[in-house]
């Protein structure tokens, strides 16, 4: 993947947000994670204790009842008739002490006699004939002997059938007070509900579990675990203990749903506000911590940009300040460098100036002096118009130290170089110098005009008889343009070649010293494209030309 | 896709809190738990104190673990035609329920000889139930020294708007009381009865209640004077000990007996029959009489408890089909009157 360079800003902001807010995110999930799974757990296993603990109670407590049931009919063997009534009070009491209630005892002969009652009364549902086959005497005699749990017109009831032979011999039938049995269904802070198997509740601390027809409802009516009735949810535990008998407890988990969603409400918020103030305050920070970077990043970029005046003040921390201070102090160095530098090449280039400047080709002197001490012979006169003319040429050479002159005065000196060309070659050697007024006080460089003379006369002859040089001068906008054409041999194209290479190096290791020479100081001079260039034919003429900037003489004060 | 970069971090949590809720969702829904089925499900317009004495006893009787959904007779009669899972009805009077006897299975019950002959003698499909005759309840405190004895009585201006009725469309009795009074009062001809409807009507003065319910309870509480109710509420008031007499009206009583009704389509066939069996025995029949205030349809129980014997009083008969094909147009036809009388 092409993966972009970010910003050092931010990648540190980046680092912020991965190493503040993910560890912010796993906390808090494990956080919920944890006082979910702990909190249900503990709903589930408190349920599951209180169903427990009921269901061992409840077992506990109906085999008191069932002991006493099978004490009083022992004493009944025993007596071979109802024990007497004083000893069946003390199983009775002996039996109900730790409830603080009797309850109801009452023993009936098989043709439903009341032989003994507790209370002194008797319900209805013991004594009137259409309960001889119904309720809970019912279900005595139909269990021949073994003891039976009933509800009877809402009341919970024990009962037993005493045999002898096969032969019924008496019904027992204990009422179980309504408070034992409710203090033990009311006691929970779940609801709870004691049902026999088909889901009759015997006692409930609620009305939630019943059905209209005092069943625990169809929707509670389920095996342990987690339920829905009514569209909410409940966590149920059922437990079914002897004597059909079946203990429900249930949570309702609405409440604790509701506080689980507010804390994922409250977590997400904080984490949305964690979220929020970690962006906005990573937005800030590595503003801050990344400022001396940019700071940094600047600086560079001024040094780049050719400033090298700029200082870079960095606080932020020890290090940043130690390359601030080498900044500086690699800048201020590299500053006094380039200095030096400029002043060395300035020098350079002045004394190559100059070098190149005095170049009085040695040629024409020799040929010169031969033609004078020639013509002192001849012609007298011509003789010292070419001494005086020779001497001028020498006298500019030297005595001028200025770089750039007007066009008017090296014209001058030019007008000395042709009439001593002029007496050499006679008739042979014709010249026209065609130069406007309008440019006569531009500056040139010093003797420009001299070494185009020189190099038409060097390859123009060959060996003619005859070559005519024209110089020009004009000026197009700011620029001024020379040209030097002469009629002569033109320059064979090996060495046009050689010579055009040789413009565009920075030194020259060939003989061509003139042309190469302007060409060189005009590329010191002047910035820009400025410079000479040449054309030839073989056979048919040369043409240079020069190309420079239009400066005006300063007016002298 | 630089977003996606720039916070990978959180598109990989992402995944992470989703499986978290998954895992949650998936550990609550699989420890959801069925309902424990019962064995017999019976669908019932039957009050609840009715029920409950005789399914318990059912139950522990049987061990057949019995669903009973309380529903108005003609909602329960729906029920049962639509409803696969429902077994039994149980109640529901012969008249208005004869008309549906192909939808009902016929049970084996030996009860049946007990019976007596002419509940014997209906249709295999039906099996009588009780007797659910139609009477008068008075409010002992607020009767004074009116005598009410039957329908005539009930034109008495002094209890004009003092008479709790309950519209015939909506109740049951009601019906059965409208039925009452156009053989009672019309003779061999219910049409005759319509004339002494609209006076009725007109002594209502505007008063139609909407349940059966209302009726009794208003006399009970004293809202009304005197209401035309069944035999088994007013017994149940009397129980409760309310300040009510059941008057027997001298112009005749109907007894139709409601039945109990095993659906064809029921698939726990053996349980229905033992339901029907158990409640039709004659423990049952002899609870029902001595304890719940209706009359059993077998000859051997002579159990009255509250209620008056037989022979004193004046019972009439009805043409079955005729009430069977008549009822909603005689329904419409109160309605009518009712409203002519009251809106004039």
């Amino acid at each position: 993947m092409n993966r972009e360079a970010v910003s050092f800003r931010e990648s540190i902001r980046r680092t912020f947000i991965r190493y503040s807010m993910v560890p912010v995110v796993v906390v808090a999930l494990l956080v919920l994670v944890i006082i979910g799974f702990s909190w249900t757990y503990s709903v589930t296993y408190r349920n599951a204790r209180e169903n427990r603990e009921t269901a061992g109670e409840l077992k506990r407590v109906t085999d008191v009842w069932y002991g006493m049931l099978a004490e009083v009919e022992w004493g009944f063997f025993k007596n071979g008739e109802v024990l007497s009534t004083n000893k069946t009070y003390n199983v009775l009491y002996d039996s109900c002490r730790e409830f603080g209630e009797t309850g109801n005892l009452v023993v009936l002969s098989p043709e439903f006699e009341v032989l003994f009652s507790s209370k002194g009364t008797v319900p209805y549902y013991l004594t009137e004939p259409q309960y001889y086959d119904w309720g809970i005497l019912h279900a005595v005699t139909k269990a021949y002997g073994r003891t039976v749990t009933s509800l009877a017109e809402g009341n919970l009831c024990i009962g037993k059938g005493v045999y002898s032979a096969g032969v019924l011999k008496c019904i027992m039938v204990y009422i179980i007070p309504d408070d034992v049995i409710l203090r033990l269904a009311g006691s929970g802070e779940r609801y709870l509900a004691i049902t026999d198997e088909n889901g009759r509740i015997y006692a409930s601390n609620n009305m939630i579990l019943h059905d209209t027809y005092g069943k625990i409802s169809k929707e509670f009516d389920k095996e342990t675990g987690y339920i829905k009735a009514a569209g909410k949810l409940y966590y149920l535990c059922r437990t079914e203990i002897d004597k059909g008998l079946v203990v429900y407890t249930v949570d309702d988990m609405t409440d604790y749903i509701r506080v689980i969603m507010l804390m994922i409400g409250v977590i997400v918020t904080v984490f949305a506000g964690i979220v929020f103030i970690t962006y906005k305050s990573t937005d800030a920070s590595s503003e801050k911590y990344t400022e001396d970077i940019r700071r940094i990043e600047a600086a560079f970029e001024s040094v780049s940009n050719g400033d090298f005046d700029v200082r870079l003040n960095t606080g932020s921390s020890k290090e940043f300040k130690t390359i601030g201070n080498d900044f500086n102090a690699m800048v201020k160095s590299l500053r006094e460098q380039i200095t030096e530098n400029k002043e060395l090449a300035t020098n350079v280039a002045f004394s190559q100036l100059k070098q190149l400047e005095s170049q009085l080709n040695p040629h024409f002197l020799f040929n010169t002096l031969d033609n004078i001490r020639f013509m002192a012979k001849i012609d007298v006169n011509a003789a010292e118009k070419m001494i005086v003319s020779l001497s001028g040429i020498l006298r500019y050479t030297i005595r001028d130290t200025r770089e750039e002159v007007t066009l008017r005065e090296d014209l001058n000196n030019l007008q000395f170089y042709l009439n001593i060309l002029q007496i050499r070659f006679n008739k042979r050697f014709k010249y026209r110098i065609d130069v406007g007024e309008d440019i006569m006080d531009c500056l040139i460089p010093k003797l420009l005009l001299q070494p185009l003379l020189e190099n038409a006369i060097k390859y123009g002859f060959g060996d003619r008889e005859k070559l005519s040089v024209v110089i020009r001068g004009y000026q197009i906008t700011d620029r001024l343009v020379f040209v030097c054409e002469d009629d002569g041999a033109g320059i064979e194209p090996g060495r046009l070649k050689e010579i055009r290479e040789t413009l565009g190096k920075d030194t020259n290791d060939t003989a061509h010293y003139g042309l190469y020479n302007i060409h060189r100081r005009i590329k010191l001079m002047y910035k820009g494209d400025y410079g000479l260039d040449i054309e030839a034919r073989e056979g048919g003429g040369t043409l240079v030309r020069i190309v420079l900037p239009r400066t005006l003489k300063k007016p002298e004060n | 896709m630089d977003f996606l970069k720039r916070y990978k971090a959180i598109f990989i949590m992402l995944p992470v809190v989703a499986a978290f809720i998954c895992a949650v969702m998936l550990f609550f829904k699989l420890n959801f738990k069925p309902e424990r089925q019962p064995d017999l499900v019976v669908v019932s317009p039957h009050p609840t104190a009715f029920v409950i004495p005789l399914i318990n006893e059912f139950e522990n009787e049987t061990g057949i673990k019995t669903e009973v959904i309380s529903l108005g007779t003609s909602d329960a009669l729906k029920r049962i035609m639509n409803d696969k899972d429902v077994d039994v009805l149980w109640g529901g009077s012969i008249l208005t329920v004869s008309s549906y006897t192909d939808k009902f299975y016929a049970c084996e019950n030996p009860n049946r000889e007990h019976f007596e002959e002419r509940f014997e003698a209906v249709d295999d499909r039906i099996t009588c139930f009780t007797l659910v005759p139609s009477v008068i309840m008075i409010n002992t405190d607020l009767i004074g020294d009116i005598e009410v004895n039957g329908y005539e009585d009930l034109l008495n201006p002094e209890l004009k708007g003092r008479i709790a009725f309950a519209n015939p469309g909506k109740s049951s009795s009601s019906f059965e009381h409208l039925v009452n009074m156009l053989y009672a009062m019309g003779g061999e001809d219910p049409e005759k009865g319509f004339e002494y409807v609209g006076k009725f009507c007109e002594n209502l003065n505007g008063t139609l209640l909407s349940s059966s319910s209302a009726v009794y309870e208003g006399v009970a509480n004293g809202e009304f004077t005197v209401g035309l109710t069944f035999e088994e509420a007013a017994v149940t008031m009397l129980k409760s000990n309310k300040h009510i007499k059941i008057v027997y009206m001298e112009e005749g009583v109907v007894f139709t007996p409601d039945g109990i009704y095993v659906s064809l389509e029921s698939e726990r066939k053996n349980y229905a029959e033992e339901f029907v069996r158990f409640m039709t025995s004659e423990n049952a029949q002899r609870f029902i009489a001595a304890n719940l205030g209706r009359r059993s349809v077998r000859n051997d129980v002579t159990e009255l408890g509250l209620l008056a014997p037989l022979n004193e009083i004046n019972t009439i008969s009805v043409q079955k089909e005729n009430v069977i094909a008549s009822k909603d147009m005689w329904i419409a036809r109160f309605e009518r009157l009712f409203d002519e009388v009251n809106h004039e």
